[in-house]
């Protein structure tokens, strides 16, 4: 019986029936985002930020990096318009990462323009991993609430008790965001065309720093996703 | 410092461009090879990302505690540790390696 079921499996692909995500990956995609609203809000309101606004921040612009990019700009002496245009500019990867998806969710486009409020780094890579599009569904919902709803509630907190909770970077809160994202792309960076997108990315990135605004060196960074337009790092056959 | 207005202005543009891109898209119509682009962008854009925060802090290139971290990551990633591991282990080394140098 076992072993027919794991034939059938085995036929048939993945196990249709397996969890997509693991109570582990959950679990941390719920660490990183609580300990990540801690620190987002900590910044907002020791910047001067009334607490309401950064709460109210973290469920509409739901993008942390959109808020710290405009405080950022702020802190520098920019405009206002300067600071959101830079704000609206770091979550364009967002509207590209809901393209990306998009079609693999439903294809009702109310409900993807609903589900797209939860498009984020790692929810998308997470879906993306998955072999069919009713897993890539069930693991995006699943990882957009698992990261939203920590978020939330960790972003609620951090605005009420900023106060007390200090410099959130000394616990090294700064680096939890990257080290989840690096280990949810590893599999990928276990091929050769992956290993090149990512190489290419980077130095493009790192190359714009200093005197591009913020949010282009990321875009500059997927315009390395054509490398797989060229012979050698073609991943399918076209 | 963010404003009631600021709030309201990053909602629109942030919310406005997400859900352009999960609706505008109709990948039957894209080319073949397109799909692959489509596929490796999240990667491309995800790897900017994680050297951006890993090296730069205020738009400037930095190197500091937390290449320690993302180093660490990096490693337990490739020993198939699990994320919670991971992560944990990214941010103990960080916060080490502040609180010794």
């Amino acid at each position: 019986m076992a072993s027919e079921e794991r034939l059938k499996g085995n036929l048939l692909g993945p196990d249709p029936n397996r969890l997509v995500l693991s109570r582990g990956d959950t679990a941390t995609l719920a660490v990183t985002y609580f300990t990540a609203g801690l620190a987002v809000s900590v910044l907002h309101v020791t910047q001067g930020t009334d607490p309401l606004v950064v709460i109210a921040a973290a469920f509409i612009v739901n993008s942390a990096t959109s808020t710290l990019a405009f405080a950022a700009v702020a802190t520098t002496g920019g405009s206002t318009v300067a600071g959101v245009m830079s704000g609206w500019l770091v979550a364009t990867r967002f509207g590209l990462f809901a393209a990306a998806l998009g079609p693999r969710l439903w294809p009702q486009r109310w409900r993807r323009a609903v589900a797209a409020h939860m498009a984020f780094d790692p929810s998308v890579a997470l879906a993306l991993r998955e072999h069919t599009d009713d897993q890539a569904r069930q693991a995006f919902v699943a990882a957009g609430l698992w990261l939203c709803v920590p978020w939330w509630t960790s972003a609620v907190v951090g605005a009420l008790i900023a106060d007390q909770l200090g410099d959130t970077d000394a616990l090294g809160f700064d680096v939890i965001l990257p080290a989840l994202l690096l280990a949810i792309v590893w599999p990928q960076l276990r091929e050769r065309s992956g290993q090149v997108v990512a190489v290419t990315a980077v130095m493009l990135a790192l190359g714009l720093v200093g005197f591009t605004p913020g949010g282009v060196p990321e875009l500059a960074g997927g315009g390395a996703a054509l490398l797989v337009l060229l012979r050698p790092f073609r991943t399918e056959p076209c | 410092m963010l404003t009631w207005t600021v709030v309201g202005l990053l909602a629109i543009g942030v919310y406005g461009q997400r859900v352009i891109g999960a609706t505008a898209l109709d990948t039957d119509r894209l080319p073949r090879r397109w799909h692959a682009v489509l596929t490796a962008l999240p990667l491309a854009i995800i790897a900017a990302v994680i050297a951006l925060q890993t090296l730069t802090s205020q738009r400037t290139l930095t190197v500091d505690a937390r290449l320690a971290g993302v180093a660490v990551a990096g490693l337990c990633a490739w020993r198939r540790l699990p994320l919670l591991v991971t992560v944990l282990a990214a941010a103990a080394t960080t916060a080490a390696v502040r609180a010794l140098v």
